[in-house]
């Protein structure tokens, strides 16, 4: 087995040699590269990376220029977990077979989509990676929208936002639906890891990236990734928001063992109104009309209510 | 990069990283790979910028919230201290300067084209109303 | 655990799909990423029942969906390794945007394409339907007639596919039950006879080595993506029959078996002729023999290579005859079919242009007996007395109901 790298705190983890370059195309403030550097910085060992269409791969493979330090691959919207999983099946087939050209190495896997590539039109073939038992990780940058395409609304955006298919107008206040909850179905695939991480918990992401790259099996990650073009806030804040996201709770990090043992990661030490995470962002800006003003409480009611049921869950054991 | 023409490049729009081998790239720093002209660490970003943000290390405490933060793999920290920022790479964004937590504050955002040593000799002083 | 290897009978009785698995199984594949369809499951089947009789040392994945297959296949060749999967009809129609991401990625995955109809309405059995859809994919295409080059044809596919001047995927089409259930005497390889002629896989830019790291699948627009399409074409155009003929060359030095880009048939004198594929081309041979016996000078000419289109071979076949049908056996929906327009484009600029008319036959598994393909010749013996095409373009053949004819 390879040594898990060690990050005692952040001086350490600053020595890390990046394997993500810069001058990629992502907006300024983009939180997805954030996620990313922490993912690939949590390990030492070799990586083969995948990505589905989306705002990370259109930013960082556009010819003649690549971002990636490790090899990468990208096909479609749908396929980046399968296409990771196939590599990580060649890897088995030439190992059996003696033809690494690197024996000695130990790659781990890992496969970046965006919400709408794993919620939505990319759900199939993840599913059919976790219930297969690739010993991959798939890593979802939720920015809750498809926001490569300019903002259209997914099984991710949450009730409120106003996204472009579902836009907040005179007699709506947008997205009508409540977000998909994909831990809870990734979990459900017994796979012996999920989690949901957010960038500006940096320690306790680059521990459960550990923790999921040290397992055998199938690992499913969500990243909660800000987006400063279609939250709308000014790119400088993207921290302010993700630490407003975890710290009201509407974001709440945890983590899923085996689909059984649930843990809280991260516990605010003064939990934050809904109101002020809602409040800092542009597409929520309609719900502060006093037409709408009850659906800020529903939210902090939703908030509350799945809370609690986490903090159950993590009693019960179960 | 130039344009190459049909016949020029690898078939299947495959890109190299670097030039020849490299045996370790995570125990290998930037400075000491041998990118390739695919890589895009060799182009620059540079000409987003509006704001850029100026680093005063009189007042960092290395903490290294700038490097981890940092979108755009800017914050160059060696041997666990900050030493300087990648002008070609940084794009502006200015989460470095909300990130730092001294007092002045050791990163601050000021238009592109100010002047760097201008603008460190009349640094801010100490904020005394922010802890 | 090593796998074995088997011993085969020099001649064994396998129908198209299990002459395929044993090719596969041959030419010792390292992933298979495949999902079950009507006709070509018992390829899978086949396969998976090797590998749990320690007769497969690769890894096989049964995935969700067939674009999941062609997409766990495209991520295995990109790793560096052999790669090959089987497909049909919907799965096929389910794969296609894959299909494309292969070819422009360059990656030699090998698919056999078990030929049937496309819905609607659903239909299970044999028509070219998916395989004219898989045409303008960059992919080559080589179309098997009967079980043994169901057989032979993978390993022409694969050293085809994995020569570093090509790098292009393959399929290998045979017709849905009329091939891929049919048992016939089938010459084999031995194993190591056929492991030998297609060699070990030689990777290129292999994500595996990790001491090179690659980037695959970018982005290119309009500065850079009208070359490297110009590439793909160039490479299918100029590069793949040389290499096609030097597969067949070797092939048949190793088993006496000769195969052509072009399958001609009693071509050298005939004056009519039938331009098809799949088992169609041994129907049309023996109603040929048959006409000639009633002084009609027939032949039969049969395309092995569909993608890239053998554009002078087929020039070349056709420059004596007078009169010539192409059939097509997928709905042209609109034109004329492809197997008329590609042979009447070959044609056009050549100085001997016979007369050409095209049929669109046998739908959905509908048969194509022989005596429609002796009235058809008749018809054609017709039109090079009359000096002109005596019928209507484009005529259907076999479905009921008035006479069905266009152009």
């Amino acid at each position: 087995m390879s040594e898990i790298k060690k990050v005692k705190n952040l001086k350490e983890f600053s020595t890390s040699a990046d394997r993500f370059e810069g001058a990629n195309l992502l907006c300024p403030g983009c939180a997805h590269s954030i996620i990313v550097r922490e993912v690939l910085n949590a390990t030492n060992n070799d990586l083969i990376l995948s990505a589905s269409t989306g705002c990370l791969e259109v930013c960082t493979a556009v010819y003649p220029y690549t971002s990636w330090d490790a090899s990468w691959i990208h096909i479609g919207f749908e396929n980046g977990s399968t296409a990771v999983a196939g590599a990580e099946t060649m890897y088995k087939a030439l190992k059996k077979k003696g033809r690494l050209k690197q024996p000695e190495r130990e790659p781990k896997f890992v496969s970046f989509a965006g919400d709408g590539a794993s919620y939505d039109i990319g759900f199939q073939w993840i599913s059919g990676c976790m219930e297969r038992g690739h010993n991959i990780m798939h890593v979802v940058l939720d920015n809750e929208v498809y926001a490569n395409t300019g903002g259209q609304r997914s099984s991710s955006t949450p009730i409120g936002s106003s996204a472009t298919t579902s836009p907040a107008g005179r007699v709506s206040y947008g997205e009508k639906k409540n977000k998909k909850d994909m831990i809870a179905i990734m979990a459900a695939h017994q796979i012996p890891y999920a989690a949901q991480v957010a960038p500006n918990k940096w320690k306790d992401m680059v521990k459960k990236i550990q923790h999921g790259m040290a397992v055998d099996g199938p690992v499913f990650i969500n990243a909660i990734s800000p987006c400063t073009t279609e939250w709308k806030f000014d790119p400088k804040d993207t921290m302010h928001i993700a630490d407003l996201a975890t710290d009201s709770l509407v974001f709440p990090l945890y983590e899923i063992i085996d689909n059984h043992e649930l843990n809280i990661t991260y516990r605010p030490k003064n939990v934050i109104p809904v109101e002020e995470y809602l409040a800092a962002q542009g597409r929520f800006k309609h719900l502060f009309k006093d037409e709408y003003k009850y659906l800020i409480k529903e939210w902090q009611e939703r908030v509350d209510e799945k809370w609690a049921y986490l903090n159950r869950r993590e009693e019960a054991r179960v | 990069m130039m344009k190459k023409g049909w016949d020029e490049f690898e078939i299947g729009a495959m890109l190299r990283t670097f030039d020849g081998k490299i045996d370790d790239i995570a125990g290998t720093l930037q400075e000491d790979r041998a990118y390739s002209e695919n890589s895009s660490f060799v182009a620059s970003v540079a000409d987003w910028r509006i704001n850029k943000p100026i680093f005063n290390k009189d007042f960092c405490i290395d903490c290294q919230f700038c490097w981890v933060y940092c979108p755009d793999i800017s914050i160059i920290s060696r041997d666990k201290k900050m030493i300087g920022i990648d002008m070609d790479h940084c794009k502006g964004c200015g989460i470095c300067v909300e990130v730092c937590p001294t007092n002045p504050k050791s990163l601050l955002m000021f238009p592109e084209k100010s002047d760097e040593e201008t603008e460190l000799a009349t640094w801010p002083a100490k904020n005394k109303e922010t802890k | 655990m090593a796998f074995d290897k088997m011993e085969l009978q020099k001649i064994e009785v396998w129908d198209g799909n299990f002459a395929a698995a044993q090719a596969l199984r041959q030419c010792q594949i390292d992933v298979v990423a495949a999902y079950p369809i009507t006709p070509s499951t018992p390829i899978v089947e086949g396969y998976a029942k090797f590998l749990s009789d320690n007769y497969i040392e690769g890894e096989f994945v049964m995935v969700e969906s067939e674009h999941a297959a062609m997409s766990g296949c495209v991520g295995a060749a990109a790793a560096g390794g052999r790669v090959a999967t089987a497909t049909s009809s919907q799965g096929f129609a389910l794969m296609v945007e894959v299909l494309y991401q292969a070819s422009g990625m360059r990656l030699p995955i090998v698919l056999n394409v078990v030929n049937r109809a496309l819905a609607a309405p659903l239909n299970v059995n044999g028509d070219h339907s998916d395989m004219y859809l898989g045409r303008d994919s960059g992919w080559i295409q080589l179309d098997a007639f009967a079980p043994q080059e169901a057989y032979d044809l993978n390993f022409i596919a694969f050293k085809v596919a994995e020569d570093h001047d090509i790098r292009l995927p393959a399929m290998v089409h045979q017709d849905g039950f009329m091939t891929s259930h049919t048992a016939q005497g089938v010459y084999t390889l031995t194993d190591d006879e056929a492991y030998g002629f297609v060699g070990e896989y030689k990777p290129m830019n292999d994500m595996l080595d990790f001491e090179h790291p690659v980037t695959h699948g970018v982005q290119t627009e309009e500065d850079w993506h009208f070359e490297h399409k110009a590439r793909q074409h160039n490479d299918l155009m100029t590069k793949v029959f040389p290499k096609i003929q030097a597969a067949f060359d070797a092939f048949e030095k190793l088993s006496g078996r000769k195969y052509n880009i072009v399958e001609k048939y009693d071509m050298n004198d005939a004056d009519v002729c039938v331009v098809c594929m799949g088992t169609s081309v041994e129907t049309a041979r023996e109603v040929a023999t048959e006409m000639r016996e009633k002084g009609i000078k027939a032949g039969v000419v049969g395309l092995r290579v569909i993608r890239p289109f053998p554009f002078f071979e087929i020039a070349e076949a056709l420059k004596d005859v007078k009169a010539i049908a192409a059939l097509d056996r997928s709905s042209p929906n609109g034109a004329p079919g492809m197997l008329f327009n590609e042979i009447a484009g070959a044609l056009f600029n050549t100085d001997k242009r016979a007369l050409l008319s095209g049929y669109v036959y046998g739908l959905g598994g509908r048969d194509l007996t022989k005596a429609h393909l002796v009235s058809l010749y008749t018809e054609l013996q017709a039109n090079v007395d009359a000096g002109k095409v005596t019928t209507q373009l484009q005529q259907f053949i076999g479905v009921r109901g008035p006479k069905l004819a266009f152009l």
